[in-house]
């Protein structure tokens, strides 16, 4: 059943059109200013953004506030969308986590004594046009992270959730788990590393 | 350093690097040995697969039903956005009311040396206030966030008091009670925290209302009950839709509570 929902949820974010071609046609009609497009659009990703957005922020209405304003960017930017790139779904998550990470930052009662390179990066990351490695995830390897994360030494796995969808900087994190930053530095590559190797299907 | 040492010195930085957790300095040396390492580079590629990954491991949750709609609309040729904007917006917040705007000067100014206990001391005492006026509080009375027992309230105060985005207002007493305090902890994603003392006692057919005051209307946060000290201890879940508080306030009025408030104010305070 799992597995099922799995493989569903794979061919619902089109992360297994290798070609991207179909994403190529969607984003260029949006382009055009064809909302029927955007619509396609929000209901093949609505929910990987909405999901993503919860998990930062924590908060319901927040994280809708999040899935308008990354569609909203994505409605303006589309003309801009440089299809090496990679998927649109991971522009479109991408957007989302810099947003997402932007306000829980700003929660935040005190900033910290480090420049914080994430800060600068936010407007960078979700540029379209700027070109990245194409990464597909499939179903599959989605499903085995899931696994796989779970199943991390706890450290390791804190640090990871920490800075990925608390946007923590190398300092918070070694403060809030009470590790040296070297501890740090090396758990959260060995836990990617791991991570990395569980996607493939290393076991 | 040569470039072997200078490796050995950054290679561990790739998984912070990619995470975008490094500080400036240690990201621009990381990429300068990127423009050197094929070692680094592809090992900097395969973790990527992770990052792309990790969005998408997150429990899968729906959106409401309205999402689509104001989503769709909101970028509709014809619907105008600066019409949206305009009415989503709150009000300024110099649009206070003018008793709460010097009360909060007042409590300012009062300073707030007066609760000079740490936090995790506090803690212990809140925890015992709480299970006596539990004791105390009606059901029908209080419109406090219940769990059940004593223990998940503890642990609901835990939760608020731990949470990243906490909030502390603290309420010095108006005229009508010069002595009594009270401080609040808000944290948007875990409720609200609320322990006042010194509050005169209750008379009869009446009832304190605590209040968040928002730029747009005072919300009601529930009917609080003081014990025989005149102490009261309350934690409640906010709303998470709920306007930043620009000031919190207790006024006595009638039992039952009101929609909004009419009564004495007894205590006032801003974040």
């Amino acid at each position: 059943m799992w597995l099922l929902w799995a493989v569903i949820d794979g061919s619902r974010l089109g992360s297994v059109d290798p070609s991207g071609s179909a994403d190529q046609e969607v984003i260029r009609r949006v382009a055009a200013g064809d909302s029927h497009a955007l619509a396609l659009l929000y209901d093949r990703y609505a929910r990987a953004v909405y999901s993503l957005a919860l998990r930062i922020v924590a908060d319901p209405a927040e994280a809708e506030d999040l899935v308008q304003e990354v569609f909203s960017q994505a409605w303006r930017q589309a003309g801009r969308y440089d299809v090496r790139r990679g998927p649109i779904v991971a522009w479109l998550l991408t957007i989302a986590r810099s947003r997402a990470i932007d306000r829980v930052r700003a929660r935040r009662a005190k900033p910290d004594g480090l420049l914080m390179s994430d800060e600068r990066r936010a407007q960078q990351i979700a540029d379209p046009a700027e070109p990245q490695d194409q990464v597909v995830v499939t179903a599959d390897e989605s499903a085995r992270l899931r696994v796989a994360l779970q199943k991390l030494p706890m450290v390791q796995r804190l640090a990871i959730e920490l800075a990925f969808f608390e946007g923590l900087s190398h300092s918070e994190i070694a403060e809030r788990l009470e590790q040296p930053l070297g501890t740090i530095k090396t758990r959260i590559r060995l836990g990617l590393l791991r991570l990395r190797d569980a996607m493939g299907g290393a076991t | 350093m040569t470039a072997a040492a200078e490796h050995d010195a950054v290679r561990e930085l790739s998984g912070l690097y990619v995470l975008g957790a490094l500080a400036d300095a240690e990201r621009a040396r990381f990429d300068e040995h990127l423009r050197v390492c094929a070692e680094c580079v592809e090992e900097v590629r395969s973790l990527r697969a992770v990052t792309a990954g990790l969005p998408l491991a997150v429990p899968q949750v729906e959106p409401s039903a309205s999402l689509r709609e104001r989503v769709l609309a909101g970028v509709m040729p014809d619907f105008s956005r600066a019409d949206t904007k305009a009415r989503l917006k709150p009000a300024s917040p110099t649009a206070l009311p003018a008793w709460l705007a010097a009360a909060a000067m007042l409590a300012i100014a009062a300073g707030l040396g007066w609760y000079t206990v740490r936090l995790r001391d506090r803690l212990a005492v809140i925890e015992a206030q709480l299970q006596q006026a539990l004791q105390r509080a009606s059901n029908a009375e209080t419109q406090v966030a219940r769990a059940s027992g004593a223990a998940s309230e503890a642990r609901a105060t835990l939760a608020i008091l731990s949470a990243p985005d906490l909030a502390r207002i603290d309420l010095a007493g108006q005229p009508a009670a010069p002595a009594a305090r009270a401080r609040a902890f808000w944290s948007r994603s875990r409720g609200l925290v609320f322990a006042a003392s010194n509050l005169p006692p209750l008379p009869a057919g009446r009832t304190y209302q605590l209040w968040v005051v928002t730029a747009r209307a005072p919300v009601s946060a529930g009917l609080l009950k003081p014990d025989a000290a005149g102490s009261v201890n309350a934690v409640i879940a906010t709303p998470p839709d709920l306007p930043t508080p620009v000031a919190m306030a207790v006024t006595m009025e009638p039992e039952g509570g009101v929609p909004a408030p009419t009564g004495e104010r007894y205590l006032i305070g801003t974040p």
